[in-house]
């Protein structure tokens, strides 16, 4: 209780209560809703694979601005 | 008699469907005029001035293409009674969730940023301080969503969507030929031939007319509204008027600089009102209003469509119809992300022209996924039931989404790798 007005007290405090809040969001969406048809897993292979290959480009391009 | 009672009957109906329209006309038509936004008229007055009257044709095509990726977050939001964020998280789980999330967060910041960087260059031809612009537009957005009710808000949004229009009587002053617009910006054609930097232009075109946030604005902005599977044909007919009038403002635009400076390179809309101010200073004047109302409209909605997320994903309560004390969290997200990115503008020396490149860029990270995940919660009948996509529909949704994966994503590389497109 002594803690209580310390601001690392309250920070470390803050900092467990958004840890705790996003263990709840990722409690609560565990479990996607939508069924995982093979044109669902297909799409989301695909935007990974964008993904990916989207942020390479941008390293490379970080990269290349650093040399 | 007979007739004359059928005709007042079907009067007093039109009159009611009318009313119940207007009741009801919200969201679609703020989310299309605020699609002009700063960087939006910039593209377009750029556009005008590059190609003249040559391409107001390819962006008539990019109405319907807005009002089909927008109708569909208008069925999910009215079915689901869940904002774009949430409907990912639900429907995909965490991983999606919080990367949409969070780089709808990072886009949209950044994006308010450069709306601000547009509202301050507009006020700064009429001698107006950056700080003294800063502080109104804070003040303005601040009592918009503060007094309480979201049909408050909406109606204010509306008032700055009708000085969206400036650029129509801006057109007139500058007495374009009207036969050498409709021979120049009707039929389909690439001035020049196709080149790089005509290819560049066109990306730029595209990605000023869906961008990221639309898709989050619009769905929250449905279900804050309330609106229910009986108000889809409402919201379907907003968002149709809204991409008509998105297009309208876009042609007229085009139409201003593509009869005052035509041939000359435009970086930025506050430039074009600067050089039109040189030969038709009410023209002028009347391009740096819209420059500001455009960043102004664009400001409202992104803040909001953050906000609006935040909510959803925390589990905060998220609506404007809240009082600050009910959802203190939401007004706060909304008030630090416009304060914060203010006070970049503000920064001397901060790195804006960056930060505007930045926003193409991150942008193709997020649209893409938005776009998948709307198709294929529009394809779900468990979620959607007898509102779910009908064969056309998805033709049209594919491609169109297909389509802007494909220019948005190149237009972020030419960003990245200009020497890459010349051609």
């Amino acid at each position: 209780m002594d803690f209580i007005g310390d601001p690392a007290y309250e920070l470390k405090r803050f900092v467990e209560n958004w840890v705790q809040d996003i263990n709840e969001i990722n409690a609560r969406y565990a479990k996607p809703r939508i069924r995982m048809t093979p044109m669902v897993k297909f799409s989301l292979l695909l935007l990974r694979i964008y993904l990916v290959v989207l942020v390479l480009i941008m390293l490379y391009k970080f990269m290349t601005l650093v040399k | 008699m007979k007739i004359v009672s059928e005709l007042f009957f079907n009067y007093r109906r039109i009159m009611k469907a009318i009313q119940l329209y207007l009741l009801l006309a919200g969201p679609g038509i703020i989310v299309m005029l605020a699609d002009n936004d700063a960087g939006g008229i910039t593209t377009y007055a750029a556009t005008g001035a590059k190609y003249g009257y040559d391409l107001i044709w390819f962006l008539v095509l990019l109405g319907p293409i807005a009002y089909f990726v927008q109708e569909m977050t208008v069925r999910l939001g009215a079915v689901t009674k869940h904002g774009h964020a949430e409907a990912i998280f639900e429907a995909f789980g965490p991983f999606w969730g919080w990367f949409s999330f969070l780089d709808l967060t990072l886009v949209n910041w950044l994006t308010l940023i450069t709306e601000f960087i547009g509202m301050t260059a507009a006020m700064s031809i009429f001698g107006v301080a950056p700080i003294i612009t800063v502080i109104i537009v804070c003040a303005i957005m601040s009592f918009m969503v503060l007094q309480g009710k979201y049909w408050t808000w909406e109606k204010i949004a509306f008032v700055f969507c009708g000085f969206n229009l400036v650029y129509i009587p801006a057109a007139f002053l500058v007495h374009p030929s009207v036969p050498s617009v409709l021979a120049h910006g009707i039929i389909p054609h690439f001035p020049g031939g196709f080149s790089g930097e005509l290819f560049f232009f066109l990306m730029a075109n595209i990605g000023t007319t869906i961008a990221p946030w639309m898709v989050f604005f619009q769905q929250s902005a449905v279900v804050d509204k309330g609106m229910q599977e009986k108000d889809i044909l409402f919201g379907k007919a907003d968002t149709l008027i809204g991409s008509f009038f998105t297009v309208v403002v876009a042609i007229f635009v085009i139409i201003v600089t593509g009869t005052v400076l035509h041939g000359m390179n435009i970086e930025s809309a506050a430039q074009a009102a600067v050089e039109l101010m040189k030969t038709n200073q009410y023209a002028g004047t009347l391009l740096a209003i819209g420059l500001f109302d455009a960043g102004l409209l664009g400001a409202i909605c992104i803040s909001l469509a953050s906000s609006w997320a935040f909510g959803e994903v925390f589990g905060w309560a998220h609506s404007l119809n809240h009082k600050v004390r009910e959802a203190p969290w939401f007004y706060t997200c909304y008030l630090f992300a416009l304060l914060s990115a203010a006070a970049v503008v503000l920064i001397p020396g901060a790195p804006l022209v960056l930060i505007t490149l930045f926003v193409q860029v991150i942008a193709v990270t997020l649209l893409p996924a938005a776009l998948v995940f709307l198709i294929l919660l529009l394809n779900n009948e468990e979620i959607m039931g007898k509102y779910k996509n009908s064969l056309l529909e998805n033709v049209i949704g594919f491609a169109t989404v297909l389509g802007i994966i494909v220019l948005s994503t190149l237009y972020g590389l030419s960003v990245l790798f200009p020497e890459w497109f010349k051609v």
